[in-house]
């Protein structure tokens, strides 16, 4: 299994504050991993940077082994949907469409009107008058008929509302299903994630504090509920992620390979959100001392 | 890309074709008039030494005659206004197709959208700058030789030395030369890469129209300034008596010369005249000794000698071994000229778009 993305050192810094810094990670192929992580942890800026939108300030950056937009090739191999899916408001449904054939030479136009027929969108109406929900589609269709090996989605159904939220995903999964495409999105809604993604990264701080197979996740993650005590007493093997103490119960997130056999334990799954949140909130908590200054990438 | 380019700039293809087809129908509706004026004058037919009488007749005949007493005619509205078409062409070009080219992708985001399909933005710059940029100079052009045609019997009587009020400038002259010939070309490049460029750096489409007017307004200004020295200037040295009528003295209150024609060059844009000694050095002062024929010559008044003190003036200069020295470009330096200038302009149209690709590949976003 190769690395869809892969960096090493990773920073974009603009003037002297630091969007990204220090990001080592690597995303492996074949999954749609979800990037999550809290406003400002740099999943807007890793993206721009995979897709070379940006260039990096420090470290290297290399999406399906090449560098980001490096040539025609490169670019023909990352689909890329950005935040807000930018489209041109007074070109047509059918102009775009045309723009596609002409800019890229793997167009499957088929595959392209196939997928505007299903989502109901006419022809020839504009750009700027289609709604919320199917601009996000018309661009994902876009970023899909050029049959790329990796597609990059940054917050993609943020600005949707909720039907039209899971109307895009419904249709983003089939179509992974199809073209056995490998899909990074980024999101900060958790639900929206657990229900499309197989992989997740938790991006804290630009730092990866969680990264897996879901099912795997939800696997080695346990909620323990007990009489209170001290959670340095539960034995080798078991991490505790986040605890919270009443008077007389304590309540425990712990990560472990194994089962808890301890009887005075009673032991619940984990949903992704909780887990993902105990991990950002672990992480806020052992990162405050840094005095980073962040910004949040919108554009 | 070509389609797409197309596609994205239909409607300003279309209004510039309109416009030009405005500016066509204006002249040629006017052209069957000035037609009129032209050969009525007797100035259409003439050979030999009377033309230079009947192109004054002609150029009278059209300033002449103005509506309800008011001093204009609508050749003159009609030459005038051409003139700052061909003239504001390029600032327009600069300003609505250029400014916004790269700005408005920037502005709507739809940057990103362009720059991930499967071509590069060198690719993408490329087509765009050429294929709109040789647009902008078509159109421009053809303005300016629209222009020329309806006013070549103008241009033709003003080589005759019939020039006079509106339609007093020669082809070098400060509106004339940068509307006529290659020029154009030269402005419609600079106007338009001047404004992608503005708009790549603002990243604003707005500020960045601004700013393209403002610059392609100082360099309007600017130009002429700099026309004289774009090619080598030819320089001569005359006695006062020699160059005769096409001299006069000036004393404001300094020694100065007015020289309105070259001898044996017709038609030479004359950038200065100064008073040399036999040593060929400057004089700018007055002879002590000629000061009595100063004030005979000028009167109260000092400004261009002329009646018949200034022939006494002339020969007092003159005795002093004070002679007239003239730089000038002839007419045979007129293409020169306008190459020097176009190539200046296109030079700074491609180190404008060079910067445009530097930038486009560097600040990604």
């Amino acid at each position: 299994m190769t690395a869809v993305i892969e960096t090493e050192g990773l920073g974009k810094r603009y003037r002297n504050l630091w969007a990204l810094a220090g990001c080592t990670l690597s995303i492996p192929a074949g999954h749609v991993v979800g990037l999550v992580g809290p406003n400002g942890a740099g999943k807007t800026t890793l993206i721009n940077l995979a897709t070379g939108m940006l260039v990096p300030s420090a470290g290297t950056i290399e999406v399906l082994g090449g560098r980001p937009a490096a040539g025609s090739a490169q670019l023909a191999r990352v689909g890329y949907l950005a935040q807000d899916a930018p489209l041109y408001a007074g070109l047509r449904v059918a102009d775009h469409l045309r723009l596609g054939a002409h800019l890229n030479p793997g167009w499957d136009a088929e595959l392209a009107h196939r997928r505007i027929g299903r989502l109901g969108l006419d022809h020839r109406q504009k750009a700027g008058t289609l709604s919320g929900g199917q601009r996000a589609q018309l661009a994902l269709s876009l970023a899909v008929a050029k049959r790329p090996e990796l597609l990059i989605l940054d917050e993609p159904v943020a600005s949707l509302d909720p039907l039209a939220r899971r109307e895009f995903l419904q249709d983003l999964m089939e179509t992974v299903a199809e073209q056995q495409v490998s899909v990074v999105l980024s999101s900060h809604l958790i639900s929206d994630m657990e229900r499309a993604c197989d992989y997740v990264i938790v991006l804290v701080d630009s730092r990866v504090r969680l990264a897996g197979p879901v099912d795997d996740l939800l696997a080695t993650h346990h909620l323990l509920s007990g009489p209170r005590r001290d959670p340095a007493s539960l034995p080798d093997g078991v991490e505790v992620i986040s605890a919270s103490h009443t008077d007389v119960q304590s309540t425990l997130l712990v990560r472990t390979s194994g089962p808890v056999l301890d009887p005075a334990w009673t032991v619940s799954e984990v949903g992704l959100e909780d887990l993902v949140l105990a991990y950002m909130k672990q992480a806020a908590g052992s990162t405050r001392r840094h005095d980073h200054r962040h910004l949040e990438v919108r554009k | 890309m070509t389609w797409l380019t197309w596609r994205q700039f239909r409607a300003q293809a279309i209004t510039a074709a309109a416009a030009l087809a405005a500016f066509a129908i204006l002249l040629a509706a006017v052209e069957p008039s000035l037609s009129g004026v032209y050969h009525s004058s007797g100035f259409a037919s003439c050979h030999g030494a009377v033309c230079t009488g009947l192109a004054s007749t002609f150029i009278n005949d059209l300033s002449g005659g103005g509506i309800a007493g008011v001093p204009v005619t609508p050749y003159m509205i009609v030459y005038f206004l051409s003139i700052v078409v061909i003239l504001i062409a390029p600032a327009i070009i600069g300003v609505f197709w250029g400014a916004p080219l790269i700005a408005r992708e920037l502005e709507a985001g739809t940057f990103r959208l362009i720059w991930n399909q499967s071509v590069t933005r060198t690719r993408w710059l490329t087509v765009k700058l050429v294929l709109i940029g040789a647009a902008a100079m078509a159109v421009t052009e053809a303005f300016s030789l629209l222009q020329a045609w309806w006013a070549a019997p103008i241009g033709k009587a003003v080589g005759f030395g019939g020039g006079a009020s509106i339609f007093g400038e020669t082809r070098f002259g400060v509106f004339v030369f940068p509307t006529h010939g290659i020029t154009p070309l030269g402005y419609a490049a600079f106007g338009f890469t001047l404004g992608v460029a503005a708009g790549l750096l603002v990243r604003r489409a707005i500020p960045a129209m601004a700013i393209t007017l403002a610059i392609f307004a100082a360099a309007q200004l600017i130009t002429p300034l700099i026309r004289p020295d774009l090619f080598p200037t030819s320089q001569t040295v005359t006695t006062i008596a020699a160059a005769g009528a096409n001299v006069s003295l000036k004393a404001n209150p300094k020694l100065a010369f007015s020289v309105t024609a070259v001898p044996g060059h017709p038609g030479a844009w004359i950038i200065s005249s100064d008073g040399v000694n036999a040593a060929g050095q400057p004089v700018r002062t007055m002879p002590a000794a000629c000061e009595a024929t100063v004030s005979r010559a000028f009167g109260s008044h000092r400004g261009t000698a002329s009646g018949p003190g200034s022939t006494a003036l002339n020969n007092c200069v003159a005795s002093h071994g004070i002679r007239v020295a003239e730089s000038y470009q002839p007419a045979s330096h007129y293409w020169p000229l306008q190459l020097s200038e176009t190539g200046l302009y296109l030079a700074l149209a491609l180190a404008l778009a060079g910067c445009c690709f530097w930038r486009l590949n560097r600040r990604r976003s």
